[in-house]
């Protein structure tokens, strides 16, 4: 073990399903590690601890060499998306016991479905949703006091029924928050025992449903948070005096005692941490707008990068729950490497979303599925190497070739399995496509002005062609590409945030009360970051503001001027909205309608010193094909040459076809495409058109 | 024109089997609706009128270049009209048209609000295909704000009727048109920046259907159209037709107001004949088109708009409620229902200048009416009714003396199915969505007492239907309140067994004098801290009530849905003296003792149907109007 004075290594850790990612960097001479291993679904802190002690023993360091931890975790989203609901509680101002039945009224999908569709069960059963009588009207002024004896009942009813986690959602709690911290100090006199969750803490914003859900949400994973982050710390044995940080669905980390306060926040944890390393990836590459294909197993994510930073949206969901907190805005369709291809009950051939996931996998697999999937077919296209991850375990190409041969027997076309595969590839591809139009046209954004960047296992195989169907000007694919989201962890700050609501029509604002709201917003996010223990030289506060046309009900958030709220702070923050409207939504009514202030937002930064990027080494510049294989296009098997990606020195420059090899992920350069490698090791592919290539 | 046509647009050619790539199919049915979502979302995206943004209240169609539709995830206009006045060879790239004509737009334009664009796709020179957007603007016009007056007796007090005109020739903009159309709307700019958008976002989906054809080619993309419209004809004949038996069935069903006589049984009526593989729907028998706002002109190019707009029905008869919503119904449904009209001069076949603003009251009476008739054929294996849309709302002056209009659309319960109970306050409209309690007070001078679940209004069955609001506004200014409501009186019908749901009701001062007012009431005088009490339809049940399952039964009483009593009354459910409101207990054997007496009381044979107790009144003349 190295005896080094300060600790150096910045280790990252991204917790997936089949895999746990991890990513080091050696502060001390900017050289970045890489390993995996098998994720623990069972405790996923023994697979986290096991990767970090690998990686460590690698670089023959130990647990004094680590300067801080941080961690993406799918605990959250998983007890969302899959976890039986533990019984909740729910209280509420009388009158509105029905809150989370009644929801939206919405019925999801197509016209006709409410006659058929069942609605699915809510979050709370209605015996246990509870009312306790208090009003403020919405300026936050109290029409009746709080009934604090059906606050007690409520507290007795939920011990009784041993209801530990509960919810307390009133009306109009952000604009005065007195009633529901009252009944929190009522309850835990009655039933110490109990969890809370209250909104004016969630989630002070307009909107009862959703902030009652939102608040539910925090209350439900809670416990899940809670056991998971105790089991790492038991796990992380010598190193739990390092400081350990978990990214939250809004791309910036904070402390494990943080998240608990929260736990809501790491909703969308795992997903974010890939769309900050996309952001990196972004800048460096010289490609600040760009749409993220994360394409896995089973399913593929897209995420807008503007100017290098990923979108954000505080309208997101995690399955059918609304969670209206800020998270990285990200969308998923059901089309990944293990997706099947198969005949619906009609006749016509699908692909997707059924998938053979990691178990039994493809066809082509060890012990593998029977249905050809999506990897299979690249495998007989030639597309992939004939043997997983590494080149240790040999893939049956025979096998999944007669698969593919099968299912287009019962075919009309009499296709070749050749051509079938090729079939089952473009229909993946435009499918692809078609999400990625969608994404950009709800922003109004014109795919062919943005570049495409490919990651995850089964992505950089396809998405070239996925770059030529939507004539976007290039794609881009980061060193280690199955490991950008650990990479992501790594290059992540602090992060709190903090709002309330607070409707102001223009004809009204009080600055002074805007002045000390940002204030107090502004000191809870210091005390937020100062516990976690940062510097104050190191906290960056960014002021936002949620505005809408006065009348209407569409808010559109942007960031409000730093310094004095003054008459230009007011003209600042108006031009803003203007400009902002115009850009989401193609118009906007600067100097014919008023506007109104509703929420007030502040965000705190605990700037970290990001890991620069190595570059990689010159050398002669020389390099060449380990191989070729004959690789399946349009007018059949061409020779087609294969490159190690190691090899390749920056400036590389090749024309397609070609296959770039890498463990863990293969690249796909079609006839007539250019490649260059990038000074930082990344694959910059052009399309046939593009006059920057060559 | 095809001289071969039976209509002024052309007929697609009858073909044998269609060869088509299985590959190809996939992308361009994956592409079609790819094309019509983005077209969705520029509008949302663009559009400003809030009956788009918010209710969501607005249809994209794509159609092929013989005026058939293509996707099916929702209904739409139609194109047939436009080209029926401007002939396809006659139509240059660049051209749009616009219309909102309800007597001059084949069927396919229900009332004036909805003015519908529609861009021709060209490839090589001639027409391929048609993209449509329609939305339900704000307000083209008319005696009232909003252009639906209750008590409209003609067309003309409705607002402006546009038949298919140019708006745009070769990509340059009729300003003639839009100058007549701005001075025609209460809200010129709004009005005329959401047409932009419709057209905008049409133009943008012409583009992506002209690359389709570019990258495949016209006949290998019409043979995937025709293979998707078969797909959906041979879904509803194989999957949905064949569960009904060969024969003939007939039913009828009432709206029971329009604005000018109230209440007034108007009787729609349906006979269903199913023979191999088709169906033929008969409307003779429907009563007289109504001197108030209630008529749907339907009879227009062979009632392709209504057979679109109610076959989606029949996807209940699907295995699953699964499978059922992944059948999307396009043109190739056409196929499969045959319509016979009743002579002009009928609800469904008024004759202009027939009022038609409140049509939806018929269309959204005929979607029960075949579900009922078809019940009939299944025995009962169909969903009991629903009513889930209504207009409610408030204008008057706030406490400023700044004018303010509110007007929500609030849903109601759906009725039971075999499969389980009814959905509490739902909206048919894919994904409409009502006010949030606290932005109605923050807009708007009322206070929300109670947003609620209204106890025992789902209609009782072994599958209860679903709960209707109850939603208590508190006036804080003198104002008025609007209505524009069906089921006033009627209740949601009850299936095999189960019960009708309660009707509509609309209470104003509730807790003083509780007046109760009607379905179509353009403003009734609601004082400073008076309480207007809006309580929606209930679902009706579906099954025999004495059957359902006691844990669900004391489920219902335990969280309120059901009362103790209507339990005892309705469900034959005793509760034990010690029964407390948190804790109530079914007495078992008094139960069953019950549930026998109860049952022998009543006739044996359970009807099909039941209308509730509105309907034995409406016969007796029982009710007053509450006009």
């Amino acid at each position: 073990m190295s005896q080094t004075a300060a600790p150096r290594f910045r280790i990252g850790i991204d917790t997936g399903g089949t895999f746990t990612d991890i990513v080091s960097v050696d502060a001390a001479t900017g050289a970045m590690a890489v390993t995996k291993v098998s994720s623990t679904p069972s405790n996923p802190a023994i697979g986290l601890v096991r990767g970090v002690n690998d990686i460590l023993a690698r670089a023959d360091a130990g647990p004094a060499d680590v300067a801080g931890l941080a961690h993406g975790t799918t605990v959250a989203t998983n007890a969302l998306l899959q976890g039986g609901i533990e019984s909740l509680g729910l209280i509420v101002t009388s009158g509105f016991r029905h809150l989370l039945e009644i929801a939206r009224q919405s019925v999801p999908d197509g016209y006709g479905n409410s006659y058929f569709w069942v609605k699915p069960e809510r979050l709370v059963p209605l015996q246990f949703v509870r009312e306790v009588g208090g009003r403020f009207d919405f300026k936050g002024n109290e029409l009746r006091p709080l009934d604090e004896t059906m606050v007690r009942e409520a507290a007795r009813f939920y011990r009784k029924h041993k209801v530990q986690a509960i919810g307390i959602c009133l009306m109009h709690s952000y604009a005065n928050d007195s009633h529901e911290r009252r009944v929190a100090e009522i309850v835990a006199e009655e039933y110490p025992e109990a969890t809370l969750s209250l909104s004016c803490v969630v989630l002070p914003e307009y909107r009862e449903y959703e902030r009652a859900v939102t608040t539910l949400v925090d209350a439900f994973v809670k416990p899940y948070l809670d056991r998971y982050l105790k089991r790492v710390h038991d796990e992380l044995g010598p190193l739990q005096s390092v400081p350990f940080l978990v990214m939250q669905s809004s791309g910036g980390v904070a402390s494990s005692e943080q998240i608990l306060r929260k736990p809501i926040t790491t909703a969308l944890s795992g997903p974010a941490a890939g769309a900050l390393g996309s952001a990196v990836i972004a800048d460096v590459a010289g490609f600040p707008d760009l749409v993220t294909l994360d394409a896995g197993g089973t399913s593929t994510d897209f995420c807008l990068i503007e100017n290098a930073k990923p979108q954000l949206t505080n309208g997101g969901s995690v399955g059918q729950f609304p969670v209206r907190i800020p998270m990285i805005d990200i969308s998923t369709i059901g089309i990944g490497g293990g997706s099947i291809a198969w005949i619906s009950r009609e006749g016509h051939l699908k692909v997707g979303p059924r998938s053979a996931g990691a178990v039994p996998g493809p066809m082509c697999y060890p012990n593998g599925g029977n249905e050809p999937a999506i990897t299979d077919a690249n495998l007989v296209l030639g597309r992939l190497p004939p043997a997983l991850i590494g080149g240790g375990i040999a893939l049956d190409v025979a096998r999944a070739r007669a698969g593919i041969a099968a299912l287009a027997s019962t075919l009309p076309g009499n296709m070749t399995a050749q051509q079938l595969a090729l079939g089952i590839i473009e229909i993946a591809n435009w499918a692809q496509a078609n999400a990625i139009r969608q994404m950009t046209i709800q922003r109004g954004i014109d795919p062919r002005t943005f570049a495409l960047l490919s990651f995850g296992g089964a992505g950089p195989v396809q998405s070239p062609a996925v770059m030529d169907l939507l004539g976007m000007k290039a794609c881009i694919v980061p060193p280690n590409p199955g490991n950008l989201s650990a990479f992501g962890l790594l290059a992540v700050d602090w992060r709190t945030d903090h709002m309330v609501t607070k409707v102001m029509h223009e004809d009204a604002i009080d600055l002074a009360d805007i002045a000390q709201r940002y204030a107090a917003l502004e000191k809870e996010a210091v005390a937020n970051l100062e516990r976690d223990g940062i510097p104050a030289s190191q906290i960056r506060l960014v002021r936002e503001a949620d505005l809408r046309y006065a009348g209407q009900s569409m808010e559109v958030r942007v960031t409000a001027p730093a310094g004095p709220t003054d008459a230009g702070f007011l003209a600042g923050l108006t031009g803003a909205f203007h400009a902002a409207h115009r850009k989401t939504f193609g118009y906007d009514y600067a100097g014919q309608q008023k506007i109104e202030l509703v929420n007030l937002c502040v965000s705190g930064f605990g700037v970290i010193d990001r890991p620069q990027m190595p570059k990689l080494t010159a050398g002669d510049g020389k390099f060449a094909p380990k191989g070729t294989r004959p690789v399946y296009f349009d007018s059949g098997f061409v020779d087609t040459p294969l490159y190690d990606r190691a090899t390749l020195p920056p400036g590389a420059k090749i024309v397609g076809p070609a296959v770039i090899e890498e463990f863990g992920s293969t690249t796909m350069i079609f006839p007539k495409q250019y490649v260059e490698v990038d000074p930082h090791g990344i694959l910059v592919i052009r399309p046939e058109w593009s006059k920057e290539a060559m | 024109m095809n001289q071969h046509s039976r209509h002024p647009w052309p007929t697609a050619p009858a073909r044998d089997v269609v060869h088509v790539d299985p590959i190809v199919l996939q992308i361009v049915e994956g592409t079609l609706n790819s094309i019509e979502a983005e077209i969705e979302y520029a509008i949302e995206r663009t559009a400003r009128s809030p009956m788009i943004r918010e209710a969501h209240d607005y249809r994209v169609g794509l159609f092929d270049r013989y005026c058939r539709k293509l996707t099916g995830r929702s209904y739409s206009a139609m194109p047939n009209a436009v080209v029926r006045d401007f002939p396809p060879e006659t139509m240059k790239a660049g051209d749009v048209f616009l219309m909102n004509d309800t007597y001059l737009t084949e069927g396919s334009i229900g009332h004036l609000p909805d003015l519908c664009s529609t861009v021709p796709v060209f490839h090589e020179g001639i027409v391929v295909a048609y993209i449509q957007a329609f939305g339900h603007h704000d307000d083209v016009g008319g005696k009232v704000p909003g252009s639906m007056p209750g008590t409209a007796a003609t067309v003309f007090e409705e607002g402006m009727a546009i038949p298919p005109v140019k708006i745009y020739s070769e990509g340059v903009k009729n300003d003639a048109v839009f100058t007549i159309i701005k001075r025609n709307t209460r809200v010129p700019e709004m009005l005329s920046a959401d047409l932009d958008s419709e057209v905008q976002a049409c133009l943008m989906g012409a583009r992506r259907m002209q690359g389709l054809f570019e990258r495949f080619g016209k006949d290998q993309v019409e043979a995937c159209f025709q293979a998707i419209l078969d797909k959906c004809r041979d879904i509803y004949r194989n999957e949905l037709l064949s569960k009904i038996a060969d024969g003939e069935y007939a039913w009828e069903d009432y709206v029971e107001h329009d604005g000018l006589t109230d209440p007034k049984l108007h009787k729609i009526a349906i006979k269903m004949t199913k023979k191999a593989g088709k169906i033929v729907l008969d409307f003779n028998g429907t009563d007289p088109q109504s001197t108030g706002p209630i008529n749907w002109p339907t009879d227009y190019a062979d009632g392709a708009f209504l057979i679109k707009w109610i076959a989606p029905i029949l996807r209940n008869l699907a295995d699953t409620p699964e499978r059922a919503a992944e059948i999307h119904v396009n043109e190739g449904v056409c196929d499969v229902f045959e319509i016979v009209f009743p002579p002009k001069g009928t609800l469904i076949t008024p004759e202009w200048p027939a009022a038609t603003n409140a049509r939806s009251f018929v269309l959204l009476r005929s979607l029960g009416l075949l579900a009922g008739v078809v019940a009939k054929a299944v025995d009962g294996r169909m969903p009991a009714d629903q009513e889930t849309i209504r207009y409610t709302g408030f204008y008057g002056n706030d406490a400023d003396g700044k004018p303010f209009l509110s007007r929500e659309v609030l849903g109601g319960g759906s009725g039971g199915r075999y499969y389980a109970d009814g959905n509490d306050a739902i909206h048919i409209v894919p994904d409409s969505r009502n006010q949030p309690a606290e932005f109605t007070e923050t807009r708007f001078p009322v206070m929300v007492e109670k947003l609620a679940l209204s106890t025992d209004s789902g209609g009782a069955g072994l599958r209860r239907g679903g709960q209707g609001y109850e939603k208590h506004y508190r006036a804080l200014v003198d104002c008025r309140t609007i209505v524009t409501a069906d089921r006033v009186r009627l209740g949601c019908y009850g299936l095999k067994g189960g019960k009708a749901g309660e009707p509509f009701c609309v209470t104003v001062d509730a807790e003083g004098e509780a007046r109760k007012l009607g379905g179509l009431v353009d403003g009734a005088e609601v004082k400073k801290g008076q309480v207007v009490q809006v309580v929606t339809t209930g679902g009706g049940g579906w099954g025999d009530p004495l059957t359902r399952e006691l844990s669900l039964v004391l489920r219902d009483v335990i969280e309120g849905r059901v009362s103790i009593a209507a339990a005892g009354r309705d469900y034959g459910v005793v509760f034990t003296a010690a029964s407390t409101a948190d804790e109530p207990a079914i007495d078992e054997a008094a139960t069953a003792a019950k549930r026998a007496a109860l049952a022998k009381a009543r006739p044996s044979d359970l009807p099909m149907i039941d209308r509730g107790e509105g309907y034995e009144k409406m016969l007796r003349g029982e009710f007053r109007p509450r006009m």
